[in-house]
């Protein structure tokens, strides 16, 4: 069950149902480079807990405005080590964008990430975690690789590189966050959704 | 390379091989993704002609009844508040009272809805002429799923036989859910209205036919 649930999420990272967590988790590692690994854990943590206490039905959906002041508390996070490196500042940046995401999180549910769901609430919190942990690194998967490429990328290179990534990537989640709270958010992934399958 | 740009890449080939290695062995997966939305203007959804699907080549599904009654899971709730009807000449949720129903919350370009479209065609046919109905209530996802013309045309396109109830405004979606809130959900109420299945997602095809046997041949269960 355990591989069966990896390879699901593996499948669902090529779906428009993962667009609302690849586009903020692609926009922090690209912002944060030279912090990737705090960063990323954090967005790995926050994406984590959001999904679960929404998935296993022990808190409501959060409101759009939260979530808007989640993503701006998070790129004023993400831009301050422009002016110093702090990593445990960036980490706190990827945890609220991973909270975000996994609060705006409508995933696909094949049928093992529907076993999951389906006996979230009877389960452990731990196992729940456990499992949702598994499906969630695969859904992740091209955040891994994008993050690998970049690390490929000489460091003469990215230094040069370093703010045009920091623009983009803070920029995404302005963008993201100004959508949200104006409650264009789902009008955005929709029509991604359908540029995507047409 | 140093020790760090090592692991990268043996991170980003395992990954990208990952999905390349997924997709390349799914066919279902790149099926997935090809709804068809029609570009017509969308006629109000009183003045929609009662479609009809061809006819599928679903073969009914191998169900052996279960041995026990299914649980009782609460009382279900109506429909309010559509936008209308699409496939029937039903007009209230109330005009199916009495019968086996199965009841799926879907939307048209969700793949994983699609996905339970075969066995629930397959249901369809073997049990609708012993009295079963199954609604699938409409409920979109996105701005471009909200056109009854393109749900009316995706109907046809992926065979979805039954009536079709135009939950637009997700109000039913949300008051059916009331904590967890997922496309598809997919219900089986009997004749008094009690719900005897409720299913998140794909899957548990054997349960919900065994389900629905169940309760056809056992009209007081």
């Amino acid at each position: 069950m355990i591989l069966d649930l990896l390879i699901e999420g593996f499948e669902s990272a090529l779906l428009p149902c993962s667009f609302v967590v690849l586009v903020p988790g692609a926009a922090v590692v690209i912002a944060s480079r030279q912090e990737s690994t705090p960063a990323f854990i954090g967005f790995f943590i926050g994406l984590i807990a959001l999904s679960f206490w929404r998935f296993s039905g022990r808190g409501a959906d959060l409101p759009t405005t939260i979530v808007a002041l989640l993503l701006a508390a998070a790129v004023v996070l993400v831009a301050i080590p422009l002016v110093r490196r702090l990593n445990i500042v960036t980490g706190a940046g990827g945890l609220l964008v991973g909270a975000a995401a996994g609060a705006l999180w409508v995933p696909c549910v094949a049928i093992q990430f529907a076993d999951l769901l389906n006996g979230l609430p009877e389960r452990t919190p731990v196992v729940g975690v456990a499992l949702l942990v598994v499906y969630v690194v695969g859904v992740i998967a091209p955040l891994f690789a994008l993050a690998a490429a970049l690390y490929l990328i000489p460091n003469p290179t990215l230094i040069l590189a370093r703010p045009v990534m920091l623009v983009v990537g803070c920029g995404t989640l302005a963008i993201i966050a100004l959508a949200t709270a104006a409650g264009f958010s789902d009008e955005i992934i929709g029509r991604l959704v359908e540029l995507s399958v047409i | 390379m140093n020790r760090l740009q090592y692991v990268a890449v043996i991170v980003g080939i395992l990954a990208v091989g990952g999905l390349v290695a997924v997709n390349l062995g799914d066919n279902n997966t790149s099926e997935a993704a090809a709804p068809t939305v029609t570009a017509d203007p969308a006629p109000a959804p009183e003045d929609q002609p009662t479609t009809t699907a061809p006819a599928p080549t679903t073969a009914p599904p191998e169900t052996a009844p279960l041995a026990n009654a299914p649980e009782f899971l609460g009382e279900a709730g109506t429909l309010t508040n559509l936008d209308g009807w699409l496939q029937t000449d039903n007009t209230e949720f109330s005009d199916f009272d009495g019968t086996v129903r199965v009841v799926q919350f879907w939307t048209f370009s969700c793949i994983n809805c699609k996905n339970t479209l075969d066995n629930l065609r397959g249901l369809y046919q073997e049990y609708e002429p012993q009295g079963l109905n199954v609604i699938g209530v409409h409920a979109p996802e996105f701005a471009f799923e909200e056109d009854p013309a393109a749900v009316a045309q995706a109907a046809i396109d992926q065979q979805v036989l039954w009536p079709i109830a135009l939950d637009t405004n997700k109000t039913n979606f949300r008051t059916w859910q009331t904590e967890r809130r997922f496309w598809p959900r997919t219900y089986v109420l009997d004749r008094e209205g009690n719900i005897r299945f409720d299913r998140i997602g794909e899957g548990a095809y054997d349960e919900l036919n065994a389900t629905v046997a169940f309760l056809i041949e056992n009209p007081g269960a």
